[in-house]
């Protein structure tokens, strides 16, 4: 880590959310503060309904929380414009979904590839960079194939491999072994284990599969939209279940 | 603008990597820029018929009939005495006698045709189709010989008939076809026949007037809109220019016909396939690559590249719908040629870049109308399961 890097890629302060239903509001994070570790892998679980994916959504500012503070990598994600906001996720933030999200009719060097195409990058230097990125996710005799053509485990490392090409410091994650097999589920975390440990890197992975929490250098237990526990222990949580 | 052509790379290959909505975006486009351009192209030509009455007589600058005439089908005969009033006018060069009228021809072999007879001034010939001028003037200076307008042949005799050296009869008068021209196309796809103007008068039942047109050419620097308005206003007759005149004979169908509402149908027809296909396919496509959208945007997409890479595929499939609309109708005119019923059909420039424009905005329209949804769409909903 340099040595005037503050210890936290993202902290988020007293967020609350509301959503309008019909004539009522529904009030699903009351009062959230949490921060994300550098070189970590940070895992925020609980039942479904809990709120996590509202904080993921929240903390990668593709949501507006209805008050408290988001703050990415020291920029206060409220303050920024909404073209800003974009450009700020494409350069700082990785995304991996639970449904990978690729596109259909690109190649796997080619949806790895988006984001830098997106940001300007040309065409062939973005796909070299992705193709290379492939190539260390053990994907590299598949890059010139279309998703159709990968199994599940493939296609959510080609999305990994989307999420770190612009070398991003925060990597979020939305429940990424949900739709994977146990093997696939563990090589899938193997990377993201790989990843986060980069001093320079965090990753915050929202998930509820307990098969996954052995990945975890922390853990933040959310319930009912609240933290009620940071920094749960694996053998807590194996008690748990 | 490296970022936007990167993403409209990604844009065309979202959308040809799904056949069935490329094709049908690009054949439903293309079907209904046929349909426009082709009906567009027929309604044109159809007024042009109008006017190549007019049109045919390339020598007369200025057209003078019965201040009741609206067309030239339709002339109201006058006195001889107008064609010298004409000649005395100031600035006219020269004045002739027309005579236009619709006759029945009967031939040798008994067939029965309606035809246009047409008299053309006996010394200058004025009136005749320019096309093998010198011929045409040598065959009619003989006594009842006329020329036949070639074209229509076919609809007194078999077609391939060659009606030089027949002898037809008008109003039991004998008459020999000497000669043929080739004539535009009129409005009423009767067969056209020429003749001097004394011979075709005295083949015609007796009239106390018989003078259809006075066709004028003014002297070297005079304007033929001042002089027809001269003319006007010394004779009292009404007098207009070759393309005033020939304008009328288009109002005159316009006006008169049910044409323009029939093939506005057709034209209407086509705007709306091309609507519907275009706004429902471009719907369609965008509602099912929502998550995509979703995924790109929260990825770091802008919502102006997202509308950058939806216009890209919306004026891709417009652009080559559009060419095999134009090109199919350009080919439709060009074997059409042969049919005497197209005869002189062209795809104007106007319709070629009028469709264009038109195909343009529906697409763009349909596009634009399409992605709003993307364009509002919370990024987060990507999450969402």
């Amino acid at each position: 880590m340099a040595q005037n890097q503050p210890n936290f890629v993202a902290t988020i302060d007293r967020i609350t959310k509301e959503f309008p239903s019909g004539s009522d509001v529904i009030k699903v994070l009351h009062g959230v503060s949490l921060s994300i570790d550098y070189g970590k892998l940070t895992m925020l679980i609980g039942p479904s309904g809990c709120g996590k994916t509202t904080v993921l959504s929240i903390l990668t500012g593709t949501l507006s929380a209805t008050s408290g503070l988001v703050s990415v990598l020291g920029e206060r994600l409220d303050k920024l414009t909404n073209n800003d906001l974009v450009r700020f996720r494409r350069r700082n933030i990785g995304f991996i979904f639970q449904q990978y999200n690729l596109i259909q009719t690109l190649s796997a060097s080619e949806n790895a590839a988006i984001a830098l195409i997106a940001d300007g990058v040309p065409w062939e230097d973005a796909t070299a960079k992705s193709s290379r990125l492939l190539d260390q996710l053990g994907l590299g005799p598949h890059k010139n194939k279309m998703p159709r053509q990968l199994s599940g485990g493939q296609q959510q490392r080609v999305a990994i491999a989307r999420a770190l090409a612009n070398d991003p410091a925060l990597v979020v994650c939305d429940e990424p072994t949900a739709a994977l097999d146990a093997h696939s589920g563990q090589a899938v975390m193997e990377l993201l284990d790989t990843a986060s440990h980069d001093p320079t890197r965090a990753v915050l992975v929202v998930t509820h599969d307990d098969r996954i929490f052995s990945f975890a250098d922390r853990i933040i237990k959310m319930e009912d939209g609240r933290v009620i526990d940071d920094g749960l222990h694996l053998s807590t949580l194996r008690e748990a279940h | 603008m490296k970022s936007m052509l990167g993403m409209v790379g990604i844009a065309l290959k979202m959308l040809m990597g799904d056949p069935v909505k490329y094709f049908g975006l690009v054949f439903g486009i293309g079907f209904s820029t046929l349909l426009m351009s082709q009906q567009m192209s027929i309604f044109v030509g159809l007024l042009t018929w109008g006017a190549n009455p007019v049109l045919d007589v390339r020598q007369a600058q200025v057209w003078v009939m019965d201040p009741r005439v609206k067309q030239a089908d339709q002339g109201e005969p006058m006195s001889d005495q107008e064609l010298y009033r004409v000649r005395s006018v100031e600035g006219v060069a020269w004045a002739v006698p027309y005579f236009r009228t619709a006759a029945t021809l009967r031939t040798m072999q008994g067939n029965i045709v309606a035809i246009t007879l047409i008299g053309v001034d006996n010394q200058s010939m004025v009136g005749l189709p320019d096309d093998n001028l010198a011929s045409s003037v040598s065959a009619i200076r003989g006594r009842n010989a006329a020329i036949l307008d070639k074209n229509t042949a076919h609809l007194i005799w078999d077609a391939g008939h060659d009606p030089i050296g027949e002898v037809v009869e008008i109003n039991d008068n004998r008459i020999a076809i000497r000669g043929v021209a080739t004539s535009l196309t009129n409005f009423t796809g009767f067969p056209t026949i020429y003749m001097k103007y004394t011979d075709a008068i005295s083949v015609t039942p007796p009239q106390r007037n018989k003078l259809s047109f006075v066709l004028v050419g003014g002297e070297p620097g005079t304007d033929p809109e001042v002089l027809a308005k001269r003319i006007s206003e010394v004779t009292g007759l009404k007098a207009l220019t070759r393309e005033q005149f020939a304008r009328d004979g288009t109002t005159f169908i316009i006006e008169n016909t049910g044409i323009p509402i029939s093939f506005g149908a057709a034209i209407g027809l086509g705007v709306l396939v091309a609507i519907i296909i275009s706004a429902l396919t471009l719907a369609m496509f965008i509602a099912e690559n929502q998550k995509n959208f979703g995924a790109l945007k929260a990825i770091g997409v802008t919502n102006q590249q997202i509308l950058v890479m939806v216009l890209s595929q919306a004026l891709l499939v417009g652009f080559i719908g559009y060419g095999l609309g134009i090109g199919g109708t350009a080919a439709f005119l060009h074997f059409g040629q042969a049919d005497p019923s197209l005869r002189g059909f062209k795809s104007l420039g106007e319709i070629v870049g009028g469709v264009g424009v038109l195909v343009a905005v529906i697409v763009v329209g349909s596009a634009v109308m399409s992605v709003q949804k993307v364009l509002r769409m919370d990024p987060a909903i990507v999450f969402r399961g």
